[in-house]
């Protein structure tokens, strides 16, 4: 096998102390090989005997680093089309509040990626992930299901839409905010035979009241 | 088969069968022998690792150039996952990332430029070893930063950037590789077989080949001093988990051994580190080759118990949705189209399921290997995905033919040199770097060496 290419580190002609080290070095990388497979193998089945038995362990072995999920549009693609809207209670300059219309949030982003060879991870994934975040921390009352994680759900939405919106809209200051989803489902193939109601439905969010000063540091983008 | 041979009627006449277990407790020991000599003797499937290191430090390259302009939405200080949000997400789950260690605006853009230049000597094989280790360190600030700007693309990347650490990867197609030669074609024959050892380490270390082959290297030094020093002061200010903090100190410190140990003590030594690298590095490459194969059986058993993909509409599902469709004339026109949606859901399925089985013939892995990376290539466009695809078809690459991948390389190769004119032939009997380097002027090496398949 190797003849044909010359010298390569021969372990045979090793000497005793240097063949430990190397078959030491062998059985570790054999067994942290396999471990790390084991592991990864249970993390993506689906849960099993074992993956239930060793949960923690699995756990705290593939989180944060080793985490993964390949279910990309299984076990069926989404089939619908969320857009995330967005308006504003606005302060004018004589004292008085307004609410302005809703702004489709998610349309801008479309519009970025319409012919674009190369999208933005900035259109593509923050503010469908950030909804989606949402949606799997706080149940359809929109109350938190998700202790910590549903605070940073939140949170992290209400600040996309107050950088979207600025904090000057229609001649006046942003004081609340406030989000909704148009959830919009796709028609069924015409060839299906199946039909569904493509009715836009709406989820609303309760308003956010933003903080009077600091909402500076929140730059428009 | 020996049946036709003896008439079942005879069957019983014939005395004792040979067990068909005889020998094999022989050829099990043979076997084993054999695969110890294997992965110690070489870090197996040189071009394999090196078209998976060039096919991830491309697309991260690639990807932090086009998000440059939106660098600091996505992983800035202005981002709306804002430090604070990040820094509660970070200290549930313990992520590694530099980028919460400081909160200022030069910090933001200093890791982010030492992504961009460590995906770029990683690109080009420059300091393999040490580019590694920057390049992981550039994708796991990033990606933990904000984990919620990524996606399934971001996902391979950020594996297959620890995984290299431990691979050779740039054995071939690489600047220490031809830095590596240069020297060994400068010097006299009696010092190429330092020479020759020099390239395959990748420890990072040698500038000019004179000094390479003196093994001194002042800028190896230099780069490992700066990075000690860095080193040095995360660890002091208590930025590093104990786990992060005995990984990175073992590198810092392997890599001096490593210079050491080539500089003063080249004979036992050597080779025991060598032999420890090539274990190293082929355990790695198993752990890739699985991983991918587990990408893809995990995508394909989940969508196998899917009402869409099990009566063949799922792709127009994608095909209609905003944010998967840059070209709507385009998808909707192949979204129309019953039949080719079926045929491509249906195919989809089949070949990500039945991918990691055809690994046991060459012939047929090739060909849904192609269709894998064709499928992968109209994702980029169509569903515009484009670093997603790229990534996808980096890890496929590793299953790529080594025939192919040298023809590939050669095809590459061949106009830059008629530009920088014809390179001194180093290629020597017997020197497994000739061979790995220059298929072209040595006999051809053995196949085992090259294919992990």
């Amino acid at each position: 096998m190797q003849s044909a290419e010359g010298p390569p580190p021969q372990v045979a002609t090793l000497s005793l102390p240097a063949r430990i080290a190397v078959a030491v070095t062998v059985g570790a990388v054999a067994v942290g090989a396999l471990l790390h497979l084991g592991m990864v193998f249970l993390h993506v089945a689906p849960s099993n005997t074992l993956s239930t038995q060793h949960a923690t362990a699995v756990r705290e072995y593939i989180y944060p680093e080793f985490e993964q999920n390949w279910k990309l549009f299984a076990p069926d693609p989404v089939q619908q089309n969320n857009h995330v809207q967005a308006r504003a209670e606005v302060r004018k300059p004589d004292g008085t509040t307004q609410t302005t219309g809703w702004v489709d949030l998610t349309a801008a982003d479309v519009a970025d990626m319409r012919h674009n060879p190369i999208p933005s991870h900035s259109d593509q994934n923050e503010l469908r992930r950030a909804w989606s975040y949402y949606t799997d921390t706080h149940n359809d009352q929109n109350q938190p299901t998700a202790g910590s994680g549903s605070d940073l759900s939140d949170a992290y939405l209400r600040n996309i839409v107050a950088a979207r919106l600025g904090t000057e809209l229609n001649g006046g200051t942003v004081v609340r905010i406030q989000a909704r989803a148009a959830v919009t489902p796709v028609a069924r193939p015409s060839w299906s035979g199946q039909t569904v109601d493509t009715t836009t439905t709406y989820r609303e969010l309760p308003w956010w009241t933003l903080p009077a000063a600091p909402a500076g540091q929140e730059n428009a983008s | 088969m020996s049946e036709p041979r003896t008439p079942a009627g005879h069957a019983e006449d014939d005395g004792p069968v040979p067990s068909p277990f005889a020998g094999l407790g022989l050829a099990v020991d043979r076997g084993i022998a054999r695969g110890l000599t294997r992965i110690t003797g070489a870090a197996l499937g040189p071009y394999q690792t090196a078209i998976v290191r060039i096919g991830f430090a491309l697309t991260w390259l690639l990807f932090l150039l086009r998000e440059f302009p939106h660098r600091d939405e996505l992983y800035g200080p202005d981002s709306p996952w804002s430090l604070d949000l990040a820094k509660q997400l970070v200290a549930g789950n313990h992520a590694f990332t530099a980028l919460l260690w400081n909160d200022s605006r030069g910090w933001f853009e200093l890791v982010y430029a030492v992504a961009i230049v460590s995906s770029a000597m990683l690109l080009v094989g420059w300091r393999t070893r040490t580019a590694s280790v920057l390049f992981m360190i550039g994708v796991l600030s990033l990606q933990n930063r904000s984990v919620f700007m990524g996606d399934g693309g971001d996902n391979v990347v950020h594996l297959m950037a620890i995984y290299l650490v431990f691979t050779r990867c740039g054995q071939v197609w690489s600047v220490d590789r031809a830095l590596a030669d240069r020297a060994a074609a400068k010097a006299q024959p009696a010092s190429e077989a330092a020479a020759r050892n020099e390239a395959e380490d990748e420890t990072g270390s040698a500038g000019r080949p004179s000094s390479r082959l003196l093994g001194a290297d002042p800028v190896g030094i230099a780069l490992w001093v700066v990075l000690a020093v860095a080193l040095v002061l995360a660890t002091a200010a208590g930025k590093l988990s104990t786990e992060w903090k005995i990984a990175l100190w073992a590198g810092l410190l392997l890599q001096a051994l490593w210079w050491a140990v080539r500089r003063y003590a080249p004979g036992e030594p050597r080779s025991v580190l060598d032999i420890m690298a090539n274990v190293v590095h082929n355990g790695a490459m198993l752990v890739v080759v699985v991983e991918v194969c587990l990408i893809y059986s995990t995508a394909g058993w989940y969508k196998i118990q899917g009402s869409k993909w099990e009566d063949g509409t799922a792709l127009y599902y994608p095909l209609h949705l905003d944010d998967f469709t840059p070209w709507p004339s385009l998808s909707h026109a192949l979204a129309g189209n019953s039949l080719m949606v079926m045929l491509i859901s249906y195919g989809t399925v089949i070949v990500q399921v039945a991918f990691p089985f055809t690994l046991f013939n060459r012939r047929v892995k090739n060909v849904l290997l192609a269709a894998m990376m064709l499928e992968h290539a109209s994702i980029a466009v169509v569903l515009g995905l484009p670093f997603f695809s790229l990534a996808m078809i980096a890890a496929d690459a590793v299953f790529l033919p080594t025939g192919f991948l040298r023809w590939l390389g050669q095809q590459v190769a061949r106009p830059l040199k008629s530009r920088t004119g014809p390179r001194p032939a180093v290629a020597i009997p017997g020197s497994r770097s000739a061979d790995a380097e220059a298929p072209a002027e040595g006999p051809p090496p053995g196949e085992p060496v090259s294919d992990p398949i």
